[in-house]
């Protein structure tokens, strides 16, 4: 354990002791809440940005999913409360399990399955490699994840555009020309978010692997487990915690992706590839209509938070 | 000045966490004008630029502060709209879409110029057609407009010449149409016949107005279409040269850059044998344009996009174009309108029309030889604004043209019947405008 | 490895054999990651790009030299660095300072607030633009850089007060203890005592911000408006023009000077032994 952890532990039985003790004066002393308040003082610019910047446009899009308000027009002027009219357009619109089953797609092919794999692949063939060749094809891969996301999008659009690299070398190899974009958008997004994210999921195993004690797995060669075998039964188990957090964290980053899919489909051909996000920015900043695109994002808003509440109570288990 | 300002208050903001202290509008000082405008055009910006230095020349002591807003149409509508909002970062003359006017001056974003140009002579020498685009729901004048475009169907005599179709080619209905890329399928199958896009400007609005009942918006009873036989008619059309093979294939017709290939590729290779484009597609293809085509003039034609059945008025045409505006919170009106008029003058007007090759929103602009003479086809692009229309540019209608597009692309590329995707786009239009906003056809 | 390879020499055997499969593989993949990347590189240097990957005819810079202006390039490159210094600064110096009473005292509410700062780390921040746009409007902040620094700072601090905290509850307590017997202030101690010991993991937070920042483009796209302080993400667009016309290859070129210098503060970062293993920062 390390020290802070033991003296945090020390300091719990501190705040543990009053309880026994006779019950304290309601008020402890000023000088007492004084000292106290002053100690917190620190907390105060991040409590006040938070509450700011994120606490309060929270709040606003709740409250503004209850209004017509419009980015023109009449309803600019005047926005009016108008209830759950929002959420009862955004049941019967057909583009809104649409958007989000595309989004479940995206999040699943891209980021659970494409990225969080990948990652955890490269991260455990590295282990194995060459130190050099490890370190070369590390950065080649972070390469796609530090670029700008515009320029990443852009060069996504190149490679899967009709004359673009990809048609080019599948024509190189005799295959007919396929219409990434057109036909198969949605494919073309997620092998393009795959491309680019990644790095994020590799950084992370590369850290937990490092943590694996190299004793556990070689003594368990020495018992004559396989290497398939090893990895199931020794070192997933092992990094349990951090795959967990690795996937929640890009599910959810994954969940507010926009500029890729703006700039590489703009949610076409035909809406095949608007997922919420896309959805919520025309609605509201296209159409004008703020109300109703606010409303859309709050639906982001309670799935973020689903998947928030499940894994803070996983850690939690895990502590406990 | 503002860019302290805003910092101290960004500090203010956060280190008091008063969310309601915003202070009064900014001070935005009232020597300065704020012009808004789309900074892709450059012969936009180039007249933007003459202006602003004509307009300091002769008002000393005021500042003309340009802030062009970088991005495609849409952003630059979406950035505009935003901008709006706040009245510290609300344009005083901002150029705005015709099609997105109405909307803005509902929400009280527009300054109405009726008593603002009551005295300015060259009023008059505007274009009644066109100064529609500039007119609200009630009548009033809330934009001056700075240009007009139309649509007619453009041919490659020698695409059609060698499939025998007699020259000049003057279709009279839509079955003229068909006839014509029927016979040149025939004659040589490798190329396009009769391309329209799987949109709304250039292809389903054409058809659509030209219909016996066609219209979106009954201006009349200010309610919205629904079961129009035009609509499902219009649709059938453009669902017949797909299926045929008369146009692009669908793919292409959903490929937002598609355009690029038929005004840089087909047409000029002999491709192609007629699209309908804008009035403005010279502009393509002059000296120095990114798709040069020194031929253009010799091989290229027009003509008026016919009505259904060949009934009055004959042709029929869609317009579209920007406007100026002037921002109802201007705290100088006076002087916004001043560069208003200053930027439409003659001079400025005629450079601006004749560099964009766009149709002349002033009369006396469209008589002068230099407008006449900008391409060979300046005369008859300009006599179709007779027949053209403006689209209904209401607050609804952005969401509502993607509606419209929407029913377009299924028929085209999406397998639907005619009947089906104009049933589906009555039922967005009632989502989008409300039950009792529509009316039956 | 010695001691492994003359124990038991036919694994040794086995282990070199899957080291070179190893080396293999991650070549062919990190090929594949390179590959989209060819097309940036050789449109830059070619006189008439198009999205087509294409060897150029003539190698030339003139693309390069097309987009040195302040107006394409400087001033745009400046804004991006302007945006991303300063939301990295705000958010490590908050970060910091909220993570000190978090790290050191023990208080009643500590687990719901590190709970609810947790829950902030996962919000999609696509997701509150339309009301940020708003409070802005209502603030009087629209198309202000210090505005939108403090916005783009407050959105990493979640994860940046969660990494922080981390890294300050390994630097042990009793260098402090010291320092408060000296009559040091415990902000002082934390300036002069703490913050030295935990200057990698602050460099991580620092960076790590400073790249997010820098690439992004929906935040400046909303929230700002004179084309004096458009970043690099948002003024990249003027390569499109009216009719739909790319200039390929100037838009290859500035990409590339937009990308270097996060590809160069990235690979000095992990020469100094930097991670952004986020999710080991971030474990509970």
């Amino acid at each position: 354990m390390s020290p802070a952890r033991a003296a945090g532990a020390t300091a719990a039985r501190d705040r543990d002791q009053p309880v026994r003790e006779a019950p304290r004066p309601r008020t402890p002393p000023a000088s007492v809440r004084l000292r106290q308040a002053v100690r917190l003082l620190p907390l105060l610019p991040a409590v006040v940005l938070l509450l700011v910047f994120l606490g309060g446009p929270i709040l606003w899009a709740f409250y503004g999913s209850f209004t017509d308000a419009g980015l023109t027009g009449a309803s600019a002027r005047n926005p009016e409360w108008i209830g759950l009219d929002n959420y009862r357009t955004l049941l019967t619109d057909p583009q809104f399990p649409h958007s989000l089953w595309l989004t479940f797609l995206f999040v699943l092919g891209s980021a659970v399955i494409g990225q969080n794999c990948l990652g955890l692949a490269l991260a455990l063939v590295m282990q194995r490699a060459n130190r050099v060749v490890a370190a070369v094809a590390g950065t080649c891969v972070v390469a796609a994840w530090v670029l700008p996301e515009i320029v990443a999008a852009f060069i996504a659009y190149a490679f899967f555009f009709r004359d673009g690299m990809l048609n080019q070398l599948t024509g190189l190899a005799g295959l007919p020309v396929v219409d990434w974009l057109y036909e198969y958008p949605m494919l073309a997004l997620v092998f393009a978010n795959i491309w680019r994210g990644t790095a994020f999921s590799m950084m992370n195993y590369q850290a937990a692997l490092n943590d694996v004690p190299p004793e556990i797995t070689e003594s368990a060669t020495i018992d004559g487990a396989g290497g398939m075998q090893r990895l199931r039964f020794i070192t997933l188990p092992m990094i349990k915690s951090s795959i967990a957090t690795n996937l929640m964290l890009i599910t959810l980053l994954t969940l507010g992706t926009f500029t890729l899919i703006y700039v590489v489909t703009g949610g076409g051909p035909l809406n095949a590839s608007t997922t919420l996000p896309i959805m919520a920015y025309e609605q509201a900043f296209q159409y004008g209509d703020i109300g109703y695109g606010t409303a859309i994002a709050v639906v982001m808003l309670l799935i973020g938070a689903v998947f928030s509440i499940a894994y803070i109570r996983m850690l939690r288990e895990r502590k406990d | 000045m503002r860019g302290i300002k805003k910092t101290f208050m960004a500090v203010t903001v956060v280190g008091l966490a008063l969310t309601g202290c915003s202070g009064d509008s900014g001070g935005e000082d009232s020597q300065t004008l704020l012009i808004a405008y789309k900074k892709a055009d450059p012969v936009l910006e180039s007249l933007m630029e003459n202006t602003k230095e004509q307009f300091e020349a002769a008002n000393e002591g005021i500042t003309v502060e340009l802030s062009p807003i970088e991005g495609n149409d849409d952003d630059y509508a979406t950035k505009l709209a935003l901008s709006q909002r706040s009245p510290d970062t609300a344009p005083d003359v901002f150029v705005e879409d015709s099609f997105k006017l109405r909307a803005d001056v509902d929400a009280g974003y527009v300054l109405a110029l009726d008593e603002y140009l009551a005295d300015w002579e060259d009023w008059d020498a505007f274009n009644e057609t066109a100064k529609e685009a500039g007119t609200g729901d009630d009548g009033g004048i809330y934009a001056v407009p700075l240009e007009a475009d139309t649509r007619v169907i453009w041919y490659n005599q020698n695409v059609l010449g060698a499939a025998g179709i007699e020259l000049p080619w003057q279709p009279q209905n839509w079955e003229d149409l068909l006839e014509m890329a029927r016979t040149v399928k025939a004659a040589n199958p490798d190329v396009v016949p009769f391309s329209m896009y799987a949109g709304t400007m250039q292809s389903f609005y054409e058809l659509l107005y030209g219909t016996e009942d066609g219209a979106l918006y009954d201006e009349d009873e200010q309610k919205w279409v629904v079961g129009s036989q035009g609509f499902i008619d219009s649709l059938d059309f453009l669902k017949t040269i797909y299926d045929e093979g008369l146009a692009v294939t669908p793919a292409q017709a959903l490929d937002p850059n598609i355009w690029q290939e038929i005004v840089g590729d087909m047409l000029p290779q002999d491709r192609m044998g007629a699209t309908v484009e804008g009035s403005y597609a010279p502009q393509f293809w002059q000296e120095g344009a990114d798709y040069e085509w020194p031929e253009y003039g010799e091989v290229m034609a027009t003509s008026p996009f016919p009505t259904q059945n060949g009934q009055e008025p004959g042709a029929v045409s869609m317009s579209g174009g920007w406007t100026l505006a002037v921002g109802a919170g201007s705290e100088n009106p006076e002087l916004a309108v001043d560069f208003v008029k200053m930027a439409m003058n003659f001079d400025n007007s005629l450079a601006y029309t004749v560099d964009a090759s766009k149709i002349a929103v002033r009369n006396d602009v469209a008589e002068t030889t230099e407008y006449q003479e900008m391409n060979p086809f300046a005369k008859e692009v300009t006599e179709v604004l007779e027949v053209s229309r403006y689209r209904p540019a209401t607050a609804d209608f952005a969401e509502i043209d993607t509606a419209v597009l929407t029913a377009t692309q299924e028929v085209v590329a999406g397998g639907k019947s005619p009947e089906e995707a104009a049933a589906d786009y009555d039922e967005a239009l009632k989502q989008i405008v409300g039950e009792d906003n529509v009316i039956e056809k | 490895m010695a001691a492994v390879a003359t124990a038991a020499p036919a694994r040794g055997a086995g282990k070199t054999r899957s080291a070179r499969t190893a080396n293999i593989v991650l070549v062919l993949l990190a090929a594949c990651f390179l590959l989209p990347l060819t097309w940036l590189l050789a449109a830059s240097v070619n006189a008439d790009a198009s999205y087509e990957l294409a060897i150029p005819t003539t190698l030339t810079l003139e693309n390069f030299a097309a987009i040195m202006t302040a107006q394409q390039t400087f001033i745009p490159l400046l804004n991006s660095f302007i945006l991303a210094v300063g939301s990295a600064l705000v958010t490590v110096t908050a970060a910091v300072l909220a993570a000190y009473p978090l790290s050191r005292y023990q208080m009643r509410f500590k687990r719901p607030f590190m709970y609810t700062i947790l829950f902030g780390t996962c919000l999609p921040i696509t997701a509150i633009m339309v009301p940020v746009y708003s409070l802005f409007v209502q603030l009087n902040l629209l198309d202000s850089l210090a505005g939108t620094i403090f916005f783009m700072g407050a959105t990493f601090l979640p994860i940046a007060i969660w990494m922080t905290k981390n890294f300050m509850d390994s630097v042990p307590v009793s260098l402090e203890e010291a320092a408060w017997i000296d009559g040091a202030s415990s902000m002082k101690a934390l300036f002069y005592v703490v913050l030295p010991l935990m200057r990698p993991g602050l460099a991580v937070v620092f960076i790590f911000v400073f790249l997010e920042a820098w690439g992004n483009f929906f935040v400046p796209f909303i929230l700002l408006f004179s084309p004096d302080s458009q970043p690099a993400a948002v003024s990249i667009f003027r390569f499109f023009d009216e009719y739909g016309g790319v200039a390929y290859g100037e838009l290859a070129a500035f990409s590339i000077l937009y990308s270097l210098p996060v590809i160069v503060l990235y690979i000095v970062s992990r020469a100094l032994g930097g991670s952004f293993a986020l999710s080991g920062a971030m474990k509970g």
